[in-house]
């Protein structure tokens, strides 16, 4: 009986978490699309609904009732497989992810979270590793000129990127003693690490900005110069699916920036609730990623390598060695 | 300040992203500016100048009558070859069109038809909505073409607008002095 609702409890929580991460392009679209209006002196969609807000809505049905076109050179098995492979890791990922310690619900204490992994960093690292197959895959198989030099920039740009990423969380696991996401936030009840880590913070942030394949990084799908990119040959459903899954790591990032740096959801000075507090957090950081977007140019691709390896490398690297250093000598804080 | 120093203040400026701190402050207040948008056909339209050159109408003289002498001067001139018109001689013997045919969809709007005309009895107005989903629906007759709205006394105002346009136009400007585009734009 206690394994039944346990396996319950934990199938709701996935099916409720797939829920949210399918639904939540939909405002994150409309958003997107007001700010950058805004930002242009535009006023963004305005005609379906309210402000635009059902305009989400309505370019879902478009793309649900469009053709689904794969072209003819196209390798079929491959091209039907990446919007899946690009879809799912960041999907699998958020199963590693706390939201919160717990709430109480009808007298049972249900966790904000699906499994509390003691490697859960090292595991979504790996898994969101995997998406970039999704983007290779993509454009290798529409076999077109625009989606393979998309891919293939998105592949030199996701080694030069993850690596720094990697080190730069190296200095937090440090901190906490522990790879366990939820002993990270636990360990920043008193001081947030951005205090301690602001340069794996900067590193992390802009390798994360890379990671989301967003602007300024976003040369897998330049659309100034390549069509774009990778998914240039995505028609209907499947192209939603990269889509979705665009938003699904914006999320993923920002989850990630907030839970490693930004203490979780330990509030300061304001006592809100702190799933409410987690919620703020990541929203505030969604909206930096796209208020990034509206405001700076690409990066030309000698310049994104040069920023990955020059700069935010060794960057990654001394902050290890000097936290390494400063934690011997003075000790944990 | 010497040029060195200068030099020193960009890099430290560089290293803690003051160019990229001045980009994102702009950004940021831009996104708290008013939007220049003008919601066309929802809720607003521009009006045009009276110089503009829209859709043709013919003139009546004082007594009502039409002004046009029925010449076809203006089909000589015009480049497109889509007025047609034939005259008649009505009781008092002054020559009038029978029929007055424009056909809007050759039309290329020069105006060389109004600036033909001796009896000063056509002229190109203020309206700019009259498209159609049928190219027959663009030759326009002799009485629909004096029903159609003249040149506008002001213009470059914004008036209400309605996805209808068959209300005809609204020659009515909130702004005496036209539109200025650049209001909300800010210029440093
Ligand atoms: S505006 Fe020009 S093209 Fe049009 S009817 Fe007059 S003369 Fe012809
Ligand atoms: S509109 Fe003017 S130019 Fe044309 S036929 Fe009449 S009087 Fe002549």
């Amino acid at each position: 009986m206690e394994l039944i609702v346990a396996l319950g409890l934990i199938v709701f929580k996935v099916a409720f978490l797939i829920a949210i991460l399918l639904l939540l392009p939909l405002p994150l679209t409309w958003l997107e699309r007001k700010i950058a209006g805004h930002i242009q002196q535009r006023m963004g969609p305005m005609r379906v609904g309210w402000h635009g807000l059902l305009q989400p809505m309505a370019d879902g049905i478009k793309l649900l009732t469009k053709e689904d076109h794969i072209p003819a050179e196209a390798d079929r098995f491959l091209f039907k497989l990446a919007p899946i492979l690009a879809l799912a890791p960041p999907f699998v990922v958020f199963v590693a992810i706390p939201f919160g310690e717990s709430v109480s619900v009808l007298g049972h204490e249900i966790t904000l979270y699906v499994s509390n992994m003691n490697v859960a960093l090292l595991f979504v690292f790996a898994v969101i590793g995997i998406e970039v197959y999704g983007v290779i895959f993509g454009g290798w198989a529409a076999n077109s000129k625009y989606a393979v030099l998309g891919s293939l920039r998105t592949c030199a740009q996701m080694i030069s990127y993850e690596i720094p990423m990697g080190f730069a969380v190296i200095g937090v696991v440090m901190l906490a003693q522990s790879m366990s996401l939820l002993d990270i936030v636990r360990a920043q009840a008193d001081v947030w690490n951005i205090v301690y880590q602001p340069v794996g913070f900067f590193v992390f942030f802009v390798a994360g900005l890379a990671e989301a394949q967003r602007i300024p990084f976003d040369l897998s799908e330049a659309e100034g110069d390549l069509g774009a990119g990778f998914h240039t040959e995505y028609s209907g459903i499947r192209f939603a699916f990269f889509m979705v899954s665009e938003y699904a790591i914006v999320l993923l990032v920002s989850v990630l920036v907030v839970i490693l740096f930004f203490g979780g959801w330990n509030g300061v000075l304001i006592p809100l609730p702190p799933l409410l507090w987690f919620v703020l957090k990541v929203a505030f950081f969604v909206y930096v990623f796209i208020w990034f977007r509206f405001t700076f140019p690409r990066y030309r691709y000698d310049q994104l390598m040069a920023i990955g390896w020059k700069v935010l490398l060794p960057l990654s690297m001394a902050n290890i060695i000097i936290t390494g250093v400063l934690l011997g000598a003075v000790g944990a804080p | 300040m010497s040029r060195a120093q200068d030099k020193v203040g960009t890099w430290i400026g560089w290293a803690f992203f003051a160019d990229l701190a001045n980009g994102l402050a702009l950004t940021f207040g831009y996104m708290f500016s008013k939007p220049v948008t003008m919601q066309y056909p929802d809720k607003e339209k521009w009006l045009p100048y009276s110089r503009y050159r829209g859709h043709h109408f013919l003139k009546r003289d004082e007594e009502g009558e039409i002004k046009c002498v029925a010449c076809e001067l203006c089909a000589r001139i015009c480049p497109c070859d889509c007025i047609e018109v034939v005259p008649y001689e009505d009781e008092k013997g002054n020559r009038h069109p029978a029929k007055f045919e424009i056909d809007t969809a050759r039309c290329l709007f020069c105006g060389l038809c109004e600036d033909a005309c001796p009896a000063d009895a056509i002229a190109l107005g203020q309206q700019y909505e009259f498209s159609s989903f049928s190219s027959a629906d663009l030759v326009i007759g002799r009485d629909d073409l004096l029903a159609k709205p003249g040149k506008a006394a002001t213009g470059g105002g914004v008036v209400a607008a309605r996805l209808n346009t068959e209300q005809g136009v609204l020659v009515k400007s909130s702004e005496q002095q036209g539109y200025n585009w650049w209001r909300n734009i800010r210029r440093t």
